[in-house]
């Protein structure tokens, strides 16, 4: 079977899947709704009616799109990790930092430091589990899912003391950050913020890093065959490393973008599992960039639709979870690829 | 005043009694993560599984007024979502660490959605008429100081946590299963060879996963608290992970784990409702994750170093 087609049947495979995790979603509608097509006209039709909304589905997109990326890079190293919602945090904290801490700087010079003093202290901190992982071999779901705590609790400890800005009551947070370098709303009559232009930009240099660069090939052949890329000379234990801290990199610029995006500081737990959205992101977009674009849109427009839902009638957003955990598991379902492909080859055969 | 405070509870056996009770969902959901562990599946489920049996648990506890009803539909329910689970990676072949997320992305989300669907709530579901697990007095001991204390006047579902660790010995070490078991963890090609069903072995570990699982989801929200509250759980499961990692995989080692963890998790209980603590109470509560990242190292230097020595 030639590539093309292969890719055609791929992405056959997930529409289909797609389609069915839909459905599935409208059947439970139906069922437990006392007015399932007001429900269901809701969830699908109005997210995309308002320009309002539209530019709702957009900031939402901003960032699933990096911690999917995120993800996609570790998992084509064939790394598991699960610690963007903690690298996340780590980075949208610092680059809060410098954000409040900085404003004395021209703005010019202000903003850039701040995305990157984000994406340094989380790629630091997901150094941690890449060392972990490539010297001594430790399990990095379980790494991951601790640093994940260990990241949440160190943070709003921080920022319910030390940080905190004066006269907050109940939800700590830092003072706001200087108006200067927050990201502009971009659309009038929306809440559509420039972040998306950051998360366009970083599907760019994504792609191009993993399908144009040698550490892209490197990456990509240790997540394929880690022997032979051994045998070939590839430094696996150099790559792990790299590709997690690249990982972290980009879920720290998920936070610092969603800080300065609609957060306007660091807020105690701010955070609501964007960093594990981007592991449902991924694996629907296929660890690919464009896959992953796609991914977040259709995402962000499920999350906006369960909104709109909730508010327009008689069901909980909560629906939006069965449609997302069905996309989860039929997407992976490598049977039901396997035999796709198997019954196309048979036609094939027959032809 | 702190220190004065935690003392007077270790010696007045309050903080004994807390422990046994803060424990006891972190031991019997790490059980059930050791045995399918144990069976080569990582169960990273379990978060989700509790969840779904504490909500399932309480709704048709009170329904039906009875906690006997309560913790068996916890286990049911538990129970039916890891065949489900089993039945997407085994047979699907979806990843096991991707079934066991995608779980507890239902497990927050699907309850969240039963409790406004069913009673019109949203952040959490308390029953005036609840049923709850029993206290367990035992007549006579119970007003010999000290030893009362220390025996007495425990929840029930506290004695099948620490009986479930023997039950758990007896599983994996003494019977045929427990052969079958050991074996598909540690060389699945083998027992396969050897007509041992795989598949089957690695589904009935999910089982007895959610078989654990709902008994300590079903406490959570008929023993431990009288209410279902969204995400009660609150990293329980993952700390039950954490557990069987710190446990050295064996029950045994899973009951000291729990012990450390339900420790932390019972002084940082206390430190929190302590006003002007000096100690921050979220340094406690990173206690176990810190110590279960340091405890992998350990191990993974120890295994070098075994395997260095090697000739």
């Amino acid at each position: 079977m030639n590539a093309s087609r292969s890719l055609t049947l791929e992405l056959g495979g997930i529409l289909v899947t797609v389609a069915a995790a839909l459905l599935c979603g409208s059947v439970v509608i139906m069922l437990t709704s006392s007015e399932p097509l007001v429900a269901i006209r809701a969830m699908f039709v109005d997210p995309l009616t308002s320009a309002f909304n539209i530019g709702t589905i957009l900031n939402k997109a901003v960032p699933l799109i990096l911690t999917g990326l995120a993800l996609a890079v570790v998992f084509q190293t064939g790394v598991f990790s699960m610690g963007a919602e903690g690298q996340l945090y780590v980075g949208a904290f610092v680059g809060a930092l410098v954000g409040v801490y900085g404003a004395s700087l021209p703005p010019l010079l202000h903003f850039p430091l701040i995305l990157l003093a984000a994406m340094a202290g989380a790629a630091l901190y997901g150094a941690i589990p890449g060392i972990l992982k490539a010297y001594l071999n430790a399990d990095e779901v379980v790494t991951t899912l601790m640093l994940n705590f260990v990241a949440i609790l160190t943070t709003s400890y921080l920022v319910n003391n030390p940080f905190k800005a004066e006269g907050v009551g109940g939800f700590a947070r830092m003072e706001y950050i200087d108006k200067d370098v927050l990201l502009p709303k971009i659309i009038p009559g929306t809440n559509a913020h420039a972040g998306i232009f950051i998360s366009l930009a970083a599907i760019l240099v994504v792609y191009l890093l993993l399908y144009k660069t040698s550490i892209g090939y490197e990456i990509r052949l240790v997540g394929k065959n880690p022997q032979f890329a051994k045998y070939g000379g590839i430094n696996t234990r150099k790559v792990v490393v790299l590709s997690v801290m690249i990982s972290a990199a980009l879920a720290g610029c998920a936070g610092i973008v969603e800080t300065l995006g609609i957060q306007q500081t660091f807020k105690d737990n701010f955070s609501t599992g964007l960093g594990f959205d981007g592991i449902i992101i991924a694996l629907l977009g296929r660890n690919h960039p464009a896959g992953v674009l796609a991914a977040a849109l259709f995402y962000a427009y499920i999350q906006v639709g369960a909104q709109t839902m909730q508010f327009n009638s008689d069901m909980p957003r909560e629906v939006a979870v069965i449609i997302q955990v069905l996309l989860v598991l039929f997407v992976t379902a490598q049977a039901i690829f396997a035999y796709l492909h198997q019954r196309m080859a048979r036609r094939k055969a027959v032809m | 005043m702190v220190w004065e405070t935690l003392w007077n509870q270790i010696v007045d056996l309050t903080l004994f009694a807390v422990l046994l009770r803060v424990m006891t969902p972190i031991l019997l959901s790490a059980l059930g993560g050791l045995i399918s562990e144990i069976g080569g599946t990582i169960n990273i489920g379990l978060e989700g599984l509790m969840l779904l049996a504490a909500f399932s648990s309480i709704a048709a506890g009170s329904a039906a007024g009875s906690w006997v009803v309560a913790v068996l539909t916890g286990v049911a329910v538990a129970m039916l979502v890891s065949a489900v689970m089993g039945f997407f990676s085994l047979k699907m072949n979806v990843d096991i660490i991707i079934a066991g997320f995608a779980v507890n992305l239902f497990g927050s989300g699907f309850t969240i959605f039963l409790m406004s669907k069913i009673y019109g709530l949203t952040g959490n579901y308390s029953p005036a008429d609840a049923p709850r697990i029993p206290t367990v007095r035992i007549p006579l001991v119970e007003d010999v100081p000290v030893l009362g204390q220390l025996l007495s006047g425990h929840n029930l579902m506290v004695w099948i946590a620490l009986l479930s660790v023997w039950f758990c010995i007896v599983l994996i070490y003494k019977t045929p299963y427990g052969v079958h078991l050991r074996a598909v963890g540690q060389a699945p090609q083998a027992a396969q060879s050897l007509g041992i069903s795989v598949v089957r072995i690695k589904f009935t570990a999910l089982l007895w996963s959610g078989a654990f699982a709902g008994l300590a989801g079903s406490f959570l929200s008929n023993g431990l608290t009288n209410m279902f509250v969204k995400d009660m759980t609150g990293g329980t499961g993952f700390l039950a992970l954490a557990v069987v990692l710190l446990g050295n995989r064996n029950p045994v080692g899973v009951l000291i784990g729990s012990v450390v963890f339900g420790l932390a998790s019972a002084i940082a209980t206390i430190v929190q409702t302590i006003p002007g603590s000096p100690i921050p109470s979220q340094f406690i509560q990173l206690i176990p994750y810190v110590v279960t990242i340091l405890a992998l190292v350990f191990f993974a230097l120890r295994q070098k170093r075994l395997a260095a020595l090697k000739p």
